[in-house]
């Protein structure tokens, strides 16, 4: 009685040994610690540049002249050049007008943007106004930027009104006759809600991009573990005292924790953002909104579900893999084929975006080892019937259960067996034995 | 048979326990592709022996201790570990040193053997406790928290073994549990093997260095191509073969070992002669031979032959045998 009740309770808590090591061995590493800053950094980092170039505005007034050479147009730019600072001061102050310049006027005042006392000088050429020749603004910070507009708007409005005038048409403020219309795209969602196309491909693409290199990331890392053990030959110990399925599972197992926690870390770092980021942003940066993905809280429960069935699909993969193999080279040599089974989702993911209801992306996004990511982009997209999604999920699970069988039969024989790589018959013996 | 070790194991209890048999295997075979890399073995060992297991290279000494520790299921036959049918409860009474050996390079040492030791169903604390004791008496406690990476070979072949005993296992199993060891190093791990097997311990020991098993072991098996060619205590086999070794330490020609007649054999290591008498053979007649040649005799001596004699012997008859049924 003792010894029975004693063997069911020992497998588990082998399996939990299994896992807690591999999970605090994977979370200790350097590449975790790495890749769990990294991203937030990085995107931090984008993010802040994103907003400073968008707010790097000109602090002062700054002193310009204009060389007008058509004799005309000056008085129009002149007036025209009225932007204003965020303080409120007029962003140019014009010092002098050339309304005849000669060469030697124009000489001294290159001398003055040379010496730095001038910011710069507006050149209005002979041919401005038919349009064969373009204004020229000479200064020694051509990189900034958030003059061109300014200095660009006044110069056309000047030309417009002055080619009007020209036709017999008088016109007092020529941006409100010239001003285009847009065109936006407007989703209307089957729920009947409005979403703004462009947003939502955005949030497509980041949680398509992490699916995609997260799976690639832990399926390899999945791989590496299973060489290691068996490249430092500790896994005969371990299979004296786990068996082999539960030594696999163990991995896998605490591989995808070590994933999940970095999502965890990753999602409270964006709710964090989501909720701070603005208003420091706002802070660094006054009367700027920084530019904003949202990711609502179903699509980041749907992304982390398909995650993980993805993972565990991948994972059992890369580990059989990892079992056919006595080095890390040979394991990079054969884990091609699986690893391009990922690509061909990235390389979908055009396609599934621009068309998300086509049957062709209904049928893809159903399909096993390509529905992790498919899907989740398509919910991205505009969340498709639930029947989709799970349907989508369980047949990933039941090529999970195939996949599984299947690695657990090489890894069983593959684990002892040290040398040159099997060839296909010899896996096919392998999957044969008992 | 089954049933009365089972009654034993009931009615005796503890004492039940004792009565049967450490392993037991009953004509087992293993394949591999349709080669067969153990044949039909069976063998016997009891508690508390220090049981050597002999063979040359690839006789299937390796695949045969796996099969023991459940790594590999045989296709035919069966094996029985301390009177149980195999389960994952016998892997786990089992301290196994295999002959690949090796641990996670990047853990610390005395983390892996916790690891290891809570896999055969220790609690961590205790692992750790246990682990620090045996890493004081094998003189590796500083390097308790050092990686296994920045350990010599020897001093990982010794955390190694530690990890085979933590769990205090009543059977160990060795596989060529001296290669790669410095002599210090040999003779302690020697001296623990003898002190284990004192308190009452099983030691299987697969080994080809038949120097050692001499000296340690009072049980052995001999397997080549698989088969079981020789098996039982080491004194019975080597007095079954009788005095018929003769060693002579001498001065002088060697000419006098000419003597068909009575040598059936010769080792010849330059001044020292094992010889290899032929039946019946009186060893005086040699003594006389060596005299009447004014050889001078240091060292005249009748004993047993050595089990690396005894080893090669078998293993060529066996092989002759198996040239003969072709």
């Amino acid at each position: 009685m003792r010894f029975l009740s004693k063997r069911c309770r020992q497998a588990m808590p082998k399996l939990w040994i299994i896992i807690k090591r591999e999970y605090l061995t994977r979370v200790r590493s350097k590449m975790f610690l790495w890749t769990t800053l990294g991203l937030p950094v990085v995107s931090l980092g984008l993010l802040a540049l994103v907003v400073f170039t968008a707010t790097l505005r000109v602090r002062h007034p700054l002193q310009i002249a204009i060389v007008d050479r058509t004799g005309n147009l000056g008085r129009d730019v002149l007036h025209n050049l009225d932007a204003k600072l965020p303080d409120g001061r007029p962003m140019f102050d014009v010092v002098a007008t050339l309304e005849s310049p000669t060469p030697a006027a124009e000489q001294r005042l290159l001398r003055e943007v040379a010496r730095g006392r001038l910011s710069g000088y507006l050149v209005l050429p002979r041919a401005l106004l038919d349009g064969r020749q373009a204004a020229e603004f000479h200064t020694r910070n051509p990189e900034f930027l958030t003059v061109v507009g300014p200095l660009q708007r006044a110069v056309g409005d000047a030309v417009i009104a002055q080619r009007l005038r020209q036709r017999g048409l008088k016109v007092g403020n020529v941006q409100q006759v010239i001003r285009g219309v847009g065109l936006k795209m407007i989703k209307v969602t089957r729920a009947g809600q409005v979403v703004e196309h462009g947003r939502t491909f955005v949030t497509a693409m980041v949680v398509g991009m992490l699916l995609y290199v997260t799976l690639i990331a832990y399926g390899m890392t999945t791989m590496r573990a299973v060489v290691e053990e068996k490249s430092t030959r500790i896994i005969e110990i371990l299979i004296a005292s786990v068996r082999p399925f539960y030594l696999l599972a163990g991995k896998i197992l605490g591989v995808a924790g070590a994933a999940l926690t970095q999502y965890l870390i990753w999602a409270g770092v964006a709710v964090l953002l989501g909720t701070y980021g603005r208003a420091l942003a706002t802070l660094a940066r006054p009367g700027v909104s920084p530019p904003t993905f949202h990711i609502s809280l179903a699509l980041g429960i749907y992304s982390v579900v398909f995650f993980l069935a993805g993972y565990l699909l991948y994972a059992s993969l890369y580990a059989a893999i990892g079992a056919m193999v006595s080095s890390e080279q040979d394991a990079q040599q054969i884990q091609l084929p699986v690893t391009l089974l990922i690509v061909v989702s990235f390389l979908l993911f055009d396609f599934i975006l621009r068309n998300p209801n086509s049957p062709v992306a209904v049928t893809l996004s159903v399909i096993p080892f390509l529905s992790p990511i498919l899907m989740v982009l398509r919910i991205a997209v505009e969340t498709p019937p639930f029947w989709q999604i799970a349907l989508s999920l369980g047949l990933s699970l039941v090529a999970t259960v195939g996949v599984v069988q299947i690695s657990a039969r090489i890894y069983r024989v593959g684990v002892l067996m040290q040398g040159k790589r099997p060839s296909l018959v010899e896996i096919w013996r392998w999957l044969r034995y008992t | 048979m089954l049933t009365v070790k089972v009654g034993f194991a009931v009615l005796g209890g503890a004492d039940g326990e004792l009565m049967s048999d450490a392993v037991v295997l009953e004509h087992v075979t293993k394949r591999f592709d349709m080669r067969e890399v153990v044949k039909d073995l069976s063998l016997t060992i009891r508690q508390g022996a220090l049981f050597g297991l002999l063979g040359p290279n690839g006789a299937g000494k390796t695949t045969t201790l796996r099969m023991m520790m459940r790594i590999l299921i045989p296709d035919e036959g069966r094996i029985e570990i301390l009177g149980q049918p195999l389960s994952d409860r016998s892997q786990d009474l089992i301290g196994y040193l295999p002959e690949e050996r090796g641990l996670y390079p990047r853990m610390e040492v005395l983390q892996v053997l916790v690891f290891l030791g809570a896999l055969k169903g220790l609690p961590e604390a205790e692992a750790e406790r246990r682990a620090r004791q045996w890493l004081e008496r094998l003189g590796l406690s500083e390097w308790a928290r050092r990686k296994v990476n920045d350990l010599s070979k020897g001093m990982q072949q010794k955390a190694q073994f530690i990890a085979a005993a933590l769990h205090q296992p009543s059977l160990m199993i060795l596989d060529e549990p001296f290669t790669g060891l410095d002599p210090v190093n040999a003779t302690l791990l020697k001296d623990i093997m003898l002190e284990l097997r004192s308190h009452g311990v099983t030691l299987i020991l697969s080994t080809h260095r038949m120097e050692q098993v001499e000296m340690m072991c009072d049980s052995i098996c001999l397997i080549h191509q698989g088969r079981n060619v020789l098996s039982g205590e080491l004194r019975a086999i080597k007095r079954a073969y009788g005095k018929n070794v003769l060693r002579i330490e001498y001065e002088g020609e060697d000419g006098f070992l000419h003597l068909p007649a009575l040598i059936e054999k010769v080792n010849h290591y330059g001044g020292v002669a094992e010889i290899k008498l032929c039946p019946q053979a009186d060893p005086q007649e040699i003594l006389r031979a060596a005299v009447a040649r004014g050889v001078r005799i240091t060292r005249f001596e009748l004993m047993e032959p050595p089990l690396n004699e005894i080893f090669i012997e078998k293993v060529s008859a066996s092989d002759a045998q198996a040239v003969d049924h072709h």
